[in-house]
């Protein structure tokens, strides 16, 4: 009989429980039971709408408990809005790991670990005969060159411990990963094993005996190998568990060997440890030349001996501390939208766990922080830090055998050491990598700092891949021309380190040539890495070229881009032929304007939409010259929908000169216009009001210059009428250009008379134009067609208070009050608001000279799509404008129309995104289309220019604006 | 009444003519060559007791759906057979007052874009609405004796009409302001006489011309006031003054809080709904 009482208390009693609830389970279900009631009561007809919450006073004004207060307080120290905590929550439920899976995975676990125990050992041979092998299982590792001394013999592993994101309790959905460490009994390694990649030949047998055996049990559903990081020297055995569990758990075994066997000093990055005569097959030089050092190849076996020590410092540093946990899972998220953390020398989670106890011990991060304040700090640390050039290290003490970090930054790009003091955690993190990281923190701290409400969406829940987030893409295949580059490149020492692997050997050169190449058109080149491949243990590992493409995306820096000339140094200086050298035939002598003699190198581009091509050229000639890439292997995308706005008979340029030269025609006249003089009142202002004159019409406007003989003569009028015998003359859009006039109390109060007025001074401005510059005009009672230069301008006269008088209305009291009517909304929009935006947009064009392209093409994309009125043209500007103001979490793209492929993928995706929002926040996009999707366009307000724009406008837009909105955006996700 | 329904519907199949209730439908085509037409439809004009209609009874035609090729003189060419046409009016939609006969000016007033459009045709006598609503055959807006331009020669046309005389409009504009002066110096001189003279009343009316002029009476100087005289009060009040004040502020706040708490959670469950926080 418990419920019947609270029952029958007032409705506002019974949801006081759930605000006092701590945020765990508790709240949820209430909340859930709550809101589902509030579904069904707000019913079908505003499905995705929010309504108005509906608190009553009782409830809003009761006493606090301790608990409430405390949460609030909470949420106004570490969060930043209430918002923000609920949004990070809800998504560290969605990738956390239930309580309920845990259990299944351990006892998963535990029997892993019993078989492996039960695994049979084997008798000892050597390295080199590996006919013990049974024929279903196959070494995964490429045993080059073949021939290595040592002897093998299986033992079942002394010890088997979990290590890594399971245990810390950071690991993150979809894929669980449970990393277990097998210390390889002392018994099967021998002295010297660190050298000739003996060691990882005896870990690949290990993986193999092993792999073979628990093939054959009915536990696993899968046995599979991989690589560790995708390193190709150090293969790893995945287990899967047998039906319908298979996709919740990959057992990932890592066979290291038992603690203190290497030598720390013989591992650091100045040794070698594989030798150049037995790699390459030859006598030792003789000339006494020292080894090249081997520094990643020392680092990977480090890697495997240090396993256990970096999980016990990051359960000493996480262990109890919720927050750091939250964020690590928080940061791991964000990586994994920006495909940073996959790969050969990616960001892994890993990494970033240990870039946490890094800020933890220089007391940046303090253990009582939440989730929310761990990611802002690291990624305020990854903004600020630049690890190419100050490596940090988590090793304090001052032990002198240690080697300094300037050793680390000789041989590593990015420098992180561990608490030894040895390792290098960033040793396959590529300078380009870890820019790019930081590229991303920057962009990421931008969007926090800023007010935008919807920062936790674009920092963690939107996707960005390579294809999106850069301005020109280029593909490198196949990849056996690496292989080539690599020797043209003179790089064997690398290929020793590396242990063959070509693709990460080229990389570091490949980027620093191409960016030393682009120079200052570049903002950031970034890579691919190659994904991680799995193969089942009866085949063959992968090879190097089996990963498919090697692709690099470039982001470009609009002012250095169109420039056609690279200046070298003077001719007789010395680093002249270090110039030539690079640039090769490209380069010639030429004699400047100031008198210098330089070095230079000019690219041939005629249009704006060439110049923006350039970075092709050069990518091609300098992968030809020093990399040995023909030009048939590189891929590059970049201009491709540039076709898409030419003209009919336009090949060469995408129209950009043509708007200019209108504009110039514009500017012309304006000038015209404000020296005109015989006028009652002066022009105060002239505002272009027309797409050419924001630089977005599609198609240009060509200057026209009407045949006589193909029309009738009008004199008394002096026009030219068209014959109906002969054919259709072209047809000319008149821009039309605001004129403004100074302001005076002259001007009748009666709107019929104001017209009467506006018409006369049309007339005049038409006399005039014709008598001081001989321009041929047409005066009508709205306007004045100007035709100059074979363009036609229509300007029209306004007069500021115009629009309010429309609007006034007498009550029968005699106030006066303002109400809109038709004919002065579309009075304001005419003569406000589109100047407004024209001026808005010229001045984002000249910010952004890749804009004019953007938003003709999605002009020309809408307009294919044969929706109708419901997006107007200036509707579409502003899609367009606020792909560039608001491109987070993108950056603004610079490359042009056609090579940007931004534009088309982040509208379908953005616009759904903003349909369905709340609309009260202060998203400008989605403002901008509830202005176009209103039912008059002038009820909200203006341009979505920057500080220009009411957010509440927004809200104008009725029901039925939204519902359409809803509609729309999956025609536009058809394509 | 259904019965009826059905037959009519029974009827109107037959003929092939398919026509709102009430009305009869005469074809009508742009000429002889179209083997389609379109359909006018016609009654005569009623009203029920008490409103106020400018159409006189039982002469007058209401005709629905009249295309966008037939003009005015068309229609009453057209209906003439029936008998003496009076005047024909086309409206774009029914409306019960003839309009206000005063020649529009066209410079300032363009024809709107044509389309279906109803037309009011008042005969001279009622006989001719019978008649009318008799006919048969499809009336052809284009004949030889009367032809309708089209194509081409239609666009030509129009756009020689756009060309206009511009001191026809200097002539218009400036007859029109002349009359605009005279009414508004008649207005201000009529004005000034009634300045400071008393009603009947007694009442003396303040203008703005006058010595003392007044703020005008618009609905934003009177929010203007408003919001200055609660600016004024808001300053002189004392904020957090009293014991009671202090309680009720941190109380509001915290209820502040409470809604936004709520509200967020509404969003957040909205957003669960639609599956916002799957990330990949």
């Amino acid at each position: 009989m418990g419920p019947a009482p609270a029952g029958a208390q007032p409705r506002g009693d019974a949801g006081d429980p759930e605000m006092m609830e701590p945020p765990l389970e508790g709240t949820v279900k209430k909340g859930k039971k709550e809101f589902s009631k509030k579904h069904t009561v707000a019913g079908s007809p505003v499905e995705g709408l929010l309504q108005p919450v509906k608190l009553s006073r009782a409830e809003l004004y009761k006493e606090p408990t301790s608990e409430e207060l405390n949460r609030l307080r909470e949420t106004e120290s570490l969060f930043h809005s209430s918002l923000l905590r609920l949004q990070v929550e809800e998504l560290l439920k969605e990738v956390r790991l239930s309580e309920k899976k845990k259990e299944r995975i351990d006892a998963f676990l535990r029997d892993v670990n019993q078989r492996i125990m039960r695994v049979p050992s084997t008798p000892e041979t050597e390295l080199t005969d590996q006919a013990w092998l049974p024929a279903g299982v196959r070494v995964p590792l490429h045993q080059v060159p073949y021939t290595v001394k040592g002897c093998f013999r299986f033992l079942p592993p002394a010890q088997v411990t979990v290590v890594g994101s399971y245990l810390l309790g950071t690991c993150i959905r979809p894929d669980i990963n449970v990393d277990v460490a097998l210390t390889m009994p002392r018994e099967i390694l021998q002295d010297k094993d660190g050298l000739n990649q003996r060691y990882f030949r005896k870990r690949a047998l290990y993986l193999a005996h092993l792999a073979h055996h628990l093939a054959q049990d009915p536990l696993f559903g899968s046995v599979r190998f991989s690589y560790t990081n995708g390193c190709h020297l150090k293969p790893l055995l995945l287990l899967r568990p047998h039906g319908k569990d298979e996709h919740l758990v990959t057992v990932r075994l890592h066979p290291c060997p038992p603690p203190d066997f290497f030598r720390p000093c013989r591992l650091l990055p100045s040794k070698n440890n594989v030798r150049s005569a037995w790699y390459r097959g030859q006598s030792p030089p003789g000339d006494g030349s020292p080894e090249p050092p081997t520094p990643h190849y020392n680092t990977w076996v480090l890697q495997d001996t240090a396993l256990q020590s970096h999980v016990q410092l990051l359960s000493t540093v996480l262990g109890s501390a919720l927050g750091l946990k939250d964020g690590v899972a928080l940061l791991k998220v964000w990586l994994r939208q920006r495909d940073l953390d996959k790969g050969l020398g990616g960001f892994s989670g890993f990494l970033v766990s240990m870039l946490v106890a890094f800020l933890v011990s220089i007391r940046k991060i303090h253990t009582t922080m939440s989730g929310y304040q761990v990611l802002r700090s690291v990624l305020q640390f990854l903004a600020t830090t630049d690890l190419t050039v100050n490596g940090i290290s988590l090793c304090f003490s001052s032990d002198s055998s240690l080697p300094a970090l300037a050793d680390f930054h000789q041989s590593f790009p990015v420098v992180f050491l561990d608490s030894s003091g040895r390792l290098n955690l960033c040793a396959d993190v590529t300078a380009s990598t870890y820019h790019q990281v930081q590229h991303e923190a920057r962009l990421s701290m931008v969007l926090l700092d800023s007010k935008a409400d919807d920062g936790f969406q674009l920092l963690l829940m939107t996707p960005k891949p390579m294809i999106r987030a850069f301005d020109h893409i280029l593909h490198l295949c196949p990849l056996s021309r690496l292989q080539a580059a690599c020797h043209r490149l003179k790089l064997w020492p690398e290929l020793q380190d590396h242990g063959g692997d070509y693709v990460s050997a080229v990389l570091g050169p490949l980027t620093t040539l191409l960016e030393q190449g682009l120079g200052a058109r570049l903002h950031l080149l970034a890579h691919s890495r190659p994904p991680g491949s799995e193969w089942d243990i009866s085949q063959d590992p992968p090879k190097h070229r089996d990963s498919g493409a090697l692709t690099l995306g470039l982001l470009l820096r609009p002012e250095g881009l169109t420039s056609v000339l690279e200046l070298g140094p003077e001719a007789d200086q010395p680093e002249a032929a270090d110039f030539r050298q690079f640039w090769g035939s490209r380069s010639e002598l030429r004699r400047f304007q100031d008198g210098a003699i330089r070095e230079a190198v000019v690219w041939e581009a005629g249009s704006m939409s060439q110049k923006r091509l350039i970075p092709h050229q050069v990518v091609t000639h300098l992968l030809a010259l020093h990399a040995d890439i023909p030009e048939t292997c590189v891929h590059y995308m970049g201009g491709l929908l540039d076709a898409l706005i030419q003209g009919l008979k336009e090949t060469s340029s995408t129209g950009e000169e043509a708007l200019a030269a209108a504009v110039r025609c514009y500017d012309e006249l304006s000038r015209l216009l404000w020296g005109l003089d015989g006028l009652p009142l002066t022009v105060s202002a002239v505002q272009g009001a027309h797409p050419v004159l924001r630089y977005t019409e599609v198609f240009p406007p060509t200057p026209v210059w009407p045949a006589y003989s193909f029309h009738k003569h009008f004199p008394e009028r002096a026009s030219l009428l068209p014959r109906p015998d002969k054919p259709c003359p072209a047809y000319v859009e008149p821009m039309t250009v605001v004129c403004h006039l100074e302001g005076s109390g002259q001007w009748p109060q009666d709107a019929e008379a104001i017209r009467r007025v506006r018409a006369a001074f049309q007339l005049r401005l038409a006399e005039l134009l014709t008598q001081q510059h001989g321009l041929q005009c047409r005066a009508t009672a709205t306007h004045t067609d100007v035709l100059k230069d074979g363009f036609v301008f229509r300007i029209r006269v306004a007069y500021q208070r115009e629009p309010q008088i429309l609007k006034e209305m007498r009550s029968p009291e005699g106030m006066i009050s303002l109400r809109d009517t038709p004919a002065s909304l579309r009075l304001e929009k005419d003569t406000k608001q589109l100047p407004l935006l024209t001026s808005a947009l010229h001045g984002l064009q000249q910010q952004h000279p890749a804009f004019s392209g953007v938003a003709r093409l999605a002009k020309r994309w809408v307009r294919a799509q044969l929706l109708g009125e419901g997006f107007t043209d200036e509707s579409l500007d502003l899609v367009a404008a606020a792909l560039f103001l608001h491109p987070e979490p993108f950056t603004p793209p610079s490359g042009g129309a056609g090579g940007d492929p931004q534009w088309l993928p982040g509208n379908s995706e953005t616009t759904p995104r903003h349909g369905h929002h709340y609309p009260s926040g202060s998203q400008k996009l989605h403002m901008d289309t509830g202005w176009a999707l209103a039912p008059d366009p002038a009820a909200a307000c203006g341009p979505g220019s920057r500080g220009l724009t009411d957010p509440r406008e927004a809200a104008n837009g009725s029901l039925g604006a939204w519902r359409y909105q809803d509609s729309v955006p999956a025609a536009l996700g058809h394509v | 009444m259904v019965a009826r329904r059905r037959k009519r519907a029974a009827r109107d199949a037959e003929e092939g003519i398919p026509s709102p209730p009430g009305y009869s439908a005469v074809p009508i085509k742009f000429s002889e060559e179209q083997t389609a037409s379109h359909y006018l439809y016609m009654r005569e004009h009623r009203v029920r007791d008490g409103a106020k209609s400018s159409w006189p009874q039982k002469r007058t035609l209401f005709v629905l759906n009249v295309p966008p090729y037939c003009t005015e003189e068309c229609l009453a060419r057209l209906l003439s057979p029936c008998g003496p046409v009076q005047s024909v009016e086309l409206q774009g939609k029914p409306e019960l007052t003839e309009s206000p006969k005063e020649p529009k000016s066209k410079f300032f007033h363009p024809k709107p874009v044509p389309g279906f459009q109803v037309a009011y045709v008042v005969f001279q006598k009622p006989k001719g609405v019978s008649a009318a609503l008799a006919l048969k055959g499809p009336l052809l807006v284009s004949t030889e004796s009367h032809p309708v331009k089209s194509g081409v020669h239609k666009w030509i046309s129009d756009y020689t009409d756009s060309v206009l005389d511009p001191e026809a409009l200097r002539v218009e504009v400036d007859t029109f302001m002349e009359a605009y002066d005279r009414k508004m110096a008649e207005e201000e001189a009529k004005a000034k006489e009634e300045e400071g003279v008393p009603d009947e009343e007694g009442w003396v009316k303040v203008t703005r011309r006058g010595r003392r002029p007044v703020l005008p009476r618009t609905e934003a100087a009177s929010l203007r006031v408003l919001e200055r005289e609660k600016r004024k009060r808001a300053r002189k009040e004392l904020l957090n003054f009293y014991a009671w004040q202090h309680r009720e502020t941190k109380m509001e706040h915290l209820a502040q809080l409470r809604k936004k708490f709520e509200e967020d959670k509404q969003r957040i469950e909205l957003m669960r709904a639609q599956r916002k926080f799957r990330p990949y």
